[in-house]
């Protein structure tokens, strides 16, 4: 009971509390989910890995966004990870096809090119398919490193690369907005009419 | 008097680690007290206030209290004259983040390296040519933590050495003069004096520093400089 408890701690935003409460759940009321449950986690860890192209989770060789004729094969959305790929797929009209780096440059802790799969987004850059790249990676300074340097590999293939826009959130006042996202917000600020 | 509360403390942030599931811990170079570890609470929430602020390479002020070696952030704001890097002067930040993370010890203060570190990002702020503007702040880093030594010294002759002359660096004792040195004599005086340095005398500091700054890493290595070293050349 105890290992299971501790077990279940792995989740995020799970502590020893609700952990033991999902324990004592599973075995006193859902024997079958519990059971269920452990299969589908064994199969999942089993079978889902990376997409061969963009690098997102997918239980086959390339994944459902890649495959889909519909999607325009010219642009391609840089982000950090598989979570980013659902929520900018989900959020916006987006219609091109992603790249997930799983990380972002990091000097500090020895995250370098290498490490984000960079040798296959290179490869990408030189089939000559891709026309523009859209850098949404976090607003963070390893996330502005990381996107500063993309942008230069695709400048040498010739590949126009725009950063996403950071600044007042929408329905946004100006009075509750931390100084520096407003700061950001006056340096990228856009020209009207 | 509450001693462990410190107020709108200029402070730069070195790096940062996640902690839980919404917080950060900082590691932050402050003016009056050193290296402090200040944990920032609920920062990583959507609805944080102060994660737009939390920034590296950006002046600020804060206000941290705690009795032990972890501090509590109560309040942060962005100084005045914030710089903002991009590009080589980006990752050359990164560096010099590690470099004093590793050469300063938590609690120590050093107000000069603190006035030092604001300078050299204010410079590479302006110009993407950061090689002579990393080799001085080296210099000066080294020098204000006591391990500088006299380099236009030949310490075998006990002479200033020779602008034509060859030498290598002892970082035990300090510059010796040799035939096979790898610095002249030239690029010595000129960093000793922090004259603009030409390429051939860039390269020779390079190297200098890299041997001076690798002796008192005992064994440890720079993380950031195995990264730069393969992002420039990939760029």
């Amino acid at each position: 009971m105890g290992l299971l408890i501790r077990n279940l701690c792995c989740l995020p935003g799970v502590g020893p509390k609700s952990a033991q409460r999902m324990a004592f759940h599973l075995l006193q009321r859902d024997r079958d989910g519990a059971k269920q449950l452990a299969d589908v986690l064994l199969q999942a860890t089993d079978k889902i890995g990376y997409c061969q192209l963009c690098r997102t989770l997918t239980d086959e060789d390339v994944c459902d966004i890649c495959i889909q004729p519909a999607r325009d094969k010219s642009v391609l959305c840089v982000v950090e990870s598989p979570a980013d790929v659902w929520v900018v797929d989900q959020a916006t009209v987006f219609k091109g096809l992603y790249f997930v780096l799983h990380g972002r440059l990091s000097p500090l802790d020895g995250i370098g090119p290498d490490e984000i799969g960079l040798d296959l987004l290179r490869r990408r850059f030189s089939e000559g398919e891709i026309k523009e790249i859209i850098l949404a990676t976090n607003s963070t300074v390893e996330g502005e490193a990381t996107a500063y340097f993309i942008a230069e590999v695709a400048k040498k293939h010739n590949i126009q690369a725009s950063r996403i826009a950071h600044g007042v959130p929408m329905g946004g006042e100006l009075e509750f907005i931390d100084s520096g996202t407003l700061s950001h917000a006056f340096s990228g600020r856009r020209e009207m009419v | 008097m509450n001693d462990s509360l410190v107020q709108l403390q200029p402070a730069f942030i070195l790096r940062h680690r996640k902690y839980r599931e919404s917080s950060l811990i900082l590691d932050v170079l402050t003016r009056d007290f050193g290296i402090v570890s200040i944990l920032a609470r609920g920062v990583r929430k959507s609805k944080s206030k102060t994660a737009g602020v939390l920034l590296a390479f950006t002046a600020l002020k804060m206000s941290y209290i705690g009795k032990h070696e972890l501090k509590i952030l109560t309040h942060v704001e962005i100084d005045e004259n914030a710089v903002k890097l991009t590009g080589i002067s980006l990752y050359c930040g990164f560096y010099i983040n590690e470099l004093v993370g590793y050469f300063l010890h938590k609690n120590d203060p050093h107000p000069e390296v603190f006035a030092e570190y604001q300078q050299c990002l204010a410079l590479m702020a302006q110009t993407q040519d950061t090689e002579q503007i990393l080799r001085f702040f080296e210099l000066n880093l080294i020098e204000y933590i006591g391990y500088g030594f006299q380099l236009s010294l030949d310490v075998k002759t006990e002479s200033i050495v020779q602008s034509a002359g060859k030498y290598f660096c002892d970082c035990e004792s300090g510059m010796l003069s040799s035939a096979k040195g790898y610095v002249s004599g030239k690029t010595l005086l000129a960093l000793e004096a922090r004259k603009p340095l030409d390429k051939k005398e860039l390269y020779e500091a390079k190297r200098l520093m890299r041997c001076i700054i690798d002796f008192h890493l005992q064994g440890r290595h720079l993380k950031s400089r195995a990264v730069l070293a393969k992002i420039i050349k990939q760029m």
